[in-house]
């Protein structure tokens, strides 16, 4: 610690006065108050019981944010913990132990140590400025007998000299001649003493940040199909905004890890286009302070409308998510000339039961009025055969296959690659056909052939890379006895209702988030990192000193770690004073 | 500190001017900066606000008129209550009050393009209008918050004939007590709240419940139960 110059010489009346004042101060509660929260000591226990509790809270295990508040789900999640902490579990529980961040005696804690903080600041910060702009030019004698750094020597140095020697190293030097003395004062970085003030303002900076994320920070995540809109808020905002998805992309490699990922979003506020952008997981879109991060890509989704054409008017309108998979075979088919005529997974969406075996079985059209029926064994034992069978006689193809298979029937050539997982779905909403019950009901839908989501099919715009094998290919079973196959565009009319697949849609996942902590983190940073860079490298000095035609005393103040007597002999022997060089321990 | 050095007149003096500044800054200045701030998050908060009838007044809900309130009820969003009053513009540039229609058995119903029950239970509304208007049924399609942009196309795909009322603020959804899209309120041809449906409105499904095959659907229940209830002499649209 430094001593204080001003401090040197008080009378005993007015030691008397500090201390009746002080008494008086400790007797009014409000200047108590104010003295306990300007306590170095005390702000040293806040810190230290925060940093013990945090520790707490990053040892124990905290109750995850989707469980708390619901009594069923608490309990769940307590009984888990009972295998690590036994009997201690509901104690520990009832202490709040296992959701720490979120108690009010943490809350408070912190706001406690902003108070302390910041009564620091407040408290030092005149002072500190005064010592700045008003340094004390002048300190008793005594003060030479008792700073921490000194050098006295019984010979007068000359004072020019030592006026030079103190600018060459950065001393703003001030001189007044006294009654046959010579008195400097020598100041060096003055403005350093501020270090201290803004490693403190950090702290303040950082805790203000937490209070700021805890009370104002929003996140929501969206999942929302191409050309679809969401809600930012979940019901009814004074600032609400929506969300549509323009357009998804995303890139996969070979081997099906995702690579790229980007959303074409337009938001709007209140009803109101604002903004158009792109966003991906490393660059959201940023609206008023929202940010809208991609962090998911989905890319079997089908658009289905139902029309009624009664009336005209949509009564359905869904991109269904085809979270489901069904195993169906995967074919070639080629023509006598070389020319592909069927590639991709074939949908068996029918049951069929011969009399001699049950079989899932599909059909597809080929070019040229060709229709083949393919066929599935439904028992494990045969399910890798594949049974193709084109209706008629004559030079119709009739081939059994095993998985990797290629035969030449009814002059087709036709491989069964295998089986490959298509992307399904039930919906139990979807408007039906008189015929099959009317009202609303469920319908299983399957997307071959996709466009979209895998790295076959790489990603983007479908009218640009499109399908590798031609078009997506939706399978609606439960409008008809038969399954509907429908193509991107194509519409039937069941009953009256008129069923469209619309396109193959892209599904991205978008996390709305809003942090206003951010900035007062860097800031918190910058004054966290600047302050320390000044407390400990920035060589703050400060010297007095007392020049007699036989008396040399010089006084100085250095940040603790700086040895700063030898660097009081270093410049009285540059200004001249017959001091041994090998002299160097400290006084 | 200086402020305690209050041991002479002068320092007296001296003393006090010091605790006035002293106040100052320790009280004065962080409370100046507190107000700065949260006129700030106000402003943020409420700037840009289109939401404003042309009277002036913002929309949203309005106080009901008293002589429209029949004895003995009270203004509340419960079954036997009579339904809040509102301002709100219109899909068409118009703007109407609940209580223009009063005199009417009202079905309203909350709710937004991005809500897929609301979507789901449209075709039964739009029917619902078109077969019962003439009987003097009023439908009335609140928007929660958005804009015509995404509202025009919904409503003419969809076929909505009916009045489609936006509450782009939240104001009348809040003065409703919204929990959840869609909701539906039967309001009989007095203002009164016959029933409350939250969720969607489930048409008949094709199942193999007898019941759910042979029964009203909810959307009729709630209609039939507005449209028994005749009007009280005298009731007119308000405002």
């Amino acid at each position: 610690m430094e001593a204080n110059p001003s401090s040197a010489g008080p009378t005993s009346k007015a030691l008397r006065s500090q201390s009746w004042s002080r008494t008086l101060n400790l007797v009014n509660p409000l200047r108590a108050v104010w003295w306990l929260f300007t306590n170095v000591r005390f702000a040293i226990l806040l810190l230290a019981l925060l940093a013990a509790i945090s520790l707490v809270g990053v040892l124990v295990p905290q109750m995850p944010v989707t469980v708390r508040g619901d009594q069923g789900l608490e309990q769940n999640w307590l009984d888990t913990q009972h295998g690590r902490f036994g009997f201690l579990t509901s104690p520990m529980h009832d202490a709040g132990l296992f959701e720490v961040f979120q108690q009010r005696w943490f809350g408070l804690l912190l706001a406690a140590t902003v108070v302390s903080s910041g009564a620091y600041v407040i408290s030092r910060f005149p002072g500190i400025w005064a010592s700045i702009s008003r340094p004390r030019k002048r300190v008793p004698d005594r003060y030479f007998e008792m700073a921490p750094a000194r050098y006295q020597a019984d010979e007068a140095l000359n004072v020019e000299r030592l006026e030079g020697v103190l600018r060459a190293r950065r001393y703003k030097v001030y001189r007044t001649d006294e009654a046959g003395a010579t008195y400097l004062f020598a100041d060096r970085f003055q403005l350093a003493q501020l270090g201290t003030l803004l490693t403190h303002i950090a702290v303040i900076v950082f805790i203000l940040s937490a209070v700021v994320q805890r009370v104002d920070a929003y996140d929501s995540p969206l999942f929302l199909a191409e050309g679809s809109t969401l809600p930012v808020f979940a019901v009814s905002n004074p600032n609400q905004m929506q969300v549509t998805l323009d357009n998804a992309y995303a890139k996969f490699a070979p081997d099906g890890q995702p690579l790229d990922y980007r959303a074409d979003l337009i938001i709007y506020d209140r009803g109101t286009e604002v903004k158009r952008c792109s966003s991906t997981v490393n660059t959201p879109c940023t609206y008023n302070g929202y940010h809208f991060y991609q962090e998911a890509y989905f890319g079997y989704g089908a658009t289905l409308s139902v029309r009624d054409t009664s009336t005209g008017n949509i009564v359905y309108r869904e991109t269904l998510a085809l979270a489901d998979k069904s195993p169906s075979p995967r074919v070639k088919v080629t023509g006598d000339d070389g020319s592909v005529l069927l590639e991709g997974a074939v949908v068996l969406p029918e049951s069929v039961n011969t009399g001699d075996a049950a079989y899932r079985a599909g059909i597809a059209h080929l070019p040229g009025d060709r229709t083949l029926t393919f066929w599935q064994p439904d028992n494990a034992s045969d399910s890798d055969k594949l049974v193709v069978f084109e209706p008629g006689s004559g030079d119709a193809a009739r081939a059994t296959l095993s998985a990797g298979q290629t035969v030449q029937s009814g002059g087709l050539t036709i491989s069964y690659e295998g089986l490959e997982d298509v992307p399904s779905i039930v919906d139990d909403a979807v408007p039906l056909p008189a015929s099959a019950g009317g009202g609303t009901g469920s319908a299983l839908f399957e997307l071959s052939n996709v466009a979209f989501g895998t790295a076959r099919t790489s990603a983007g715009d479908y009218s640009d890379e499109g399908a590798a094998t031609g078009d997506p290919t939706l399978t609606i079973v439960g409008l008809q006895p038969q399954a509907t196959t429908l193509k991107p565009g194509e519409a039937t009319t069941i009953d009256g209702l008129e069923y469209k697949f619309e396109r193959q849609a892209e599904f991205a996942g978008i996390d709305v988030r809003r942090d206003r902590s951010d900035s007062l983190v860097w800031i918190g940073a910058f004054a966290i990192v600047v302050g320390l860079a000044i407390t400990f490298w920035v060589p703050r000095r400060r010297l007095w000193a007392k020049i007699t035609s036989a008396r040399t005393a010089l006084a100085g103040q250095s940040p603790s770690h700086a040895n700063y007597s030898r660097e009081l002999r270093d410049m009285a022997r540059a200004a001249g004073a017959n001091i041994p060089e090998e002299v160097d321990d400290d006084e | 500190m200086s402020d305690t050095a209050n041991t002479g007149d002068g320092i007296a003096t001296r003393g006090s001017r010091m605790n006035a500044r002293s106040f100052i800054r320790r009280v004065v200045y962080p409370v100046a900066v507190i107000v700065a701030i949260a006129g700030v998050i106000w402003w943020i908060e409420n700037r840009n606000n289109d939401s404003v009838a042309p009277s002036g007044s913002e929309y949203g809900a309005r106080q009901i008129d008293p002589k429209l309130v029949p004895d003995g009820l009270e203004v509340g969003t419960e079954e036997g209550q009579v339904a809040p009053d509102f301002e709100l513009e219109s899909l068409d540039g118009g703007e109407s009050w609940l209580t223009d229609f009063r005199g009417h058995p009202v079905v309203l119903n909350f709710w937004a393009t991005w809500c897929q029950p609301c979507r789901q239970e449209m075709p039964q509304l739009v029917n619902a209008y078109d077969r019962y208007k003439a009987d003097g049924l009023v439908v009335i399609g609140l928007n929660l918050q958005e804009g015509k942009d995404l509202i025009t196309p919904f409503a003419t795909d969809y076929g909505i004939g009916y009045p489609v009322l936006i509450d782009r603020d939240g104001d009348t959804s809040d003065e409703y007590h919204l929990l959840g899209l869609p909701t539906t309120y039967f309001i009989d041809a007095n203002g009164v709240i016959q029933s409350v449906y939250r969720g969607p409105l489930q048409d008949k499904q094709q199942d193999t419940n007898v019941q759910g095959a042979i029964g009203e659907t909810d959307l009729q229940q709630g209609i039939d139960k507005i449209m028994a209830v005749p009007a009280a002499s005298g009731a007119s649209g308000g405002s």
